[in-house]
């Protein structure tokens, strides 16, 4: 645990500009420390950075999107911070994060923060409290802040209630269908992008897209091309979450907010797996229980 | 498995001007599967990105490879700007052809250890302090 004072000194070096202070405290956020002191330091304060959240499957691009986003931002002048999630081993823990590499056009440059984060196993798709990371950056002073973050199931709600644009990646291929149900945030995606646009097959998907979203009497959801490659689309795709609304930014009592604190109590009793739960997962295994009964007897756990 | 402890975090880079990175990728493997949280920033990285890049991933360790035989100008460089940067914490370890009598001078400068080629991933997994079982793939 970090002493009161040395947060104290961290959040005076935070206000002063100095940017180890900034990545000291980010880390601490992430780790689940010195929330209270931090959200204190942000409460009040108003920025208009907004966090940009890219989702969608391992190997759709986010990365390289992400690298061409940051050169266009720059080119404009302005400056962005990166925080990319990748989920580490279930296994060893251990991860293996290579997304600043597809981001590196621009390494050594002040106005690009790039953050690297393990996702916990078995937690969510973004590491807890970003939101606090992602203000801390905003108040630091940086114009834009981009998340990348694979989407998978549960862990969508988390982006949607942080972030104050998703935007869902897909890319064209084979099994198209799979890729639909897979996608699961169609609902929360506030712009959908066909990457890899350069690839055959990429209208069509375009057009799916167009149809699947797009339901008469629904508010339409823009899908834009793009190509990290041919960087058809950069721009216009930057152009468009620049002017889109945000979604409305998660107050302090809003519901969804309550849920994912509960969602991070629950995870967080089971960052390590309780020993004496493993009496309740034989018996399942064994076909002793049935799964309701044996989140129930897990749940109980949680309570008491 | 417990998070109680937290993992090592380890920036690996390339510096210089040779362009293989067939040894980095399998230490940076070897390291993730020993519980490492390995953070590959690439080839042909200059100095000041590289500290850049430590500083703002907080990392506890970095990792240089040098292949190029530049390490007695690129070393140097780095430790002062890590200096300067006011991360004297982060720990430097060095791998790469390095001749046995420019070790001590290195360790002279600061930095943690050098690995030359041969050494066995479990031994710089053993080093960093990673707690997970080192799996050979
Ligand atoms: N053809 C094509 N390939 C791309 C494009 N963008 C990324 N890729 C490739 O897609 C692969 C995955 O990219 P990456 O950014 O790591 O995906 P992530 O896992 O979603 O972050 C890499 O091999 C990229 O070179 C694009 O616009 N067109
Ligand atoms: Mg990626």
């Amino acid at each position: 645990m970090t002493e009161v004072v040395a947060i104290r000194e961290l959040l005076d070096r935070f206000r002063n500009g100095d940017r180890q202070a900034l990545n000291r405290l980010v880390s601490l956020v992430s780790r689940g420390e010195a929330l209270e002191e931090v959200r204190v330091e942000l409460s009040g304060i108003k920025h208009d950075a907004r966090l940009i959240a890219l989702t969608g499957n391992s190997g759709v691009g986010k990365s390289t999107l992400v690298g061409q986003l940051i050169e266009h931002i720059r080119s404009q002048g302005e400056t962005v911070a990166v925080l990319a999630c990748d989920p580490e081993s279930v296994l060893t823990g251990g991860a293996l994060l290579g997304d600043r590499v597809r981001m590196s056009a621009h390494a050594g440059d002040v106005g690009v923060w790039v953050r690297s984060l393990a996702t916990t196993s078995g937690r969510q798709s973004v590491t807890a409290h970003l939101d606090l990371a992602a203000q801390l950056l905003a108040q630091y002073g940086f114009d834009h802040v981009i998340l990348e973050t694979v989407g998978a199931g549960q862990g969508d709600v988390a982006v949607d209630a942080i972030a104050d644009v998703v935007v869902l990646l897909i890319q064209p291929e084979i099994g198209d269908e799979l890729q639909w149900e897979k996608a699961g945030v169609l609902e929360v995606a506030d712009v959908v992008v066909v990457h890899k646009g350069d690839l055959p097959g990429a209208a069509q998907t375009e057009t799916q897209a167009r149809e699947l979203l797009n339901l008469p009497g629904c508010e339409e959801t823009p899908v834009v091309r793009v190509s990290s490659k041919t960087k058809e689309g950069i721009a216009e795709l930057w152009e468009l979450l620049a002017d889109l609304p945000s979604r409305q930014r998660v107050s302090s009592r809003d519901t969804r907010r309550l849920l994912r604190l509960v969602q991070e109590y629950i995870a967080d009793q089971f960052a390590a797996w309780p020993e004496d739960m493993n009496s309740v997962a034989e018996d399942w295994a064994a076909g002793k229980l049935t799964d309701a009964d044996a989140v129930q007897r897990i749940l109980a756990h949680v309570v008491d | 498995m417990s998070h109680l402890t937290r993992a090592p975090r380890i920036v690996l880079a390339k510096v210089g001007l040779d362009g293989h990175d067939r040894g980095v990728k399998v230490v940076a493997r070897g390291l993730r599967d020993a519980g490492c949280h390995v953070i590959y920033a690439g080839l042909w990285q200059q100095p000041e990105a590289v500290v850049q890049t430590v500083g703002d991933e907080d990392a506890d360790w970095l990792g240089i490879s040098i292949l190029s035989g530049a390490h007695m100008t690129l070393v140097p460089r780095i430790m002062e700007l890590l200096e300067a940067a006011g991360l004297e914490h982060v720990q430097v370890l060095l791998g790469g052809i390095i001749p046995d009598d420019d070790v001590p001078k290195l360790q002279e400068l600061g930095v943690a250890r050098v690995f030359g080629p041969g050494t066995s991933i479990p031994e710089i997994a053993k080093f960093v302090g990673a707690v997970g079982e080192p799996s050979d793939d």
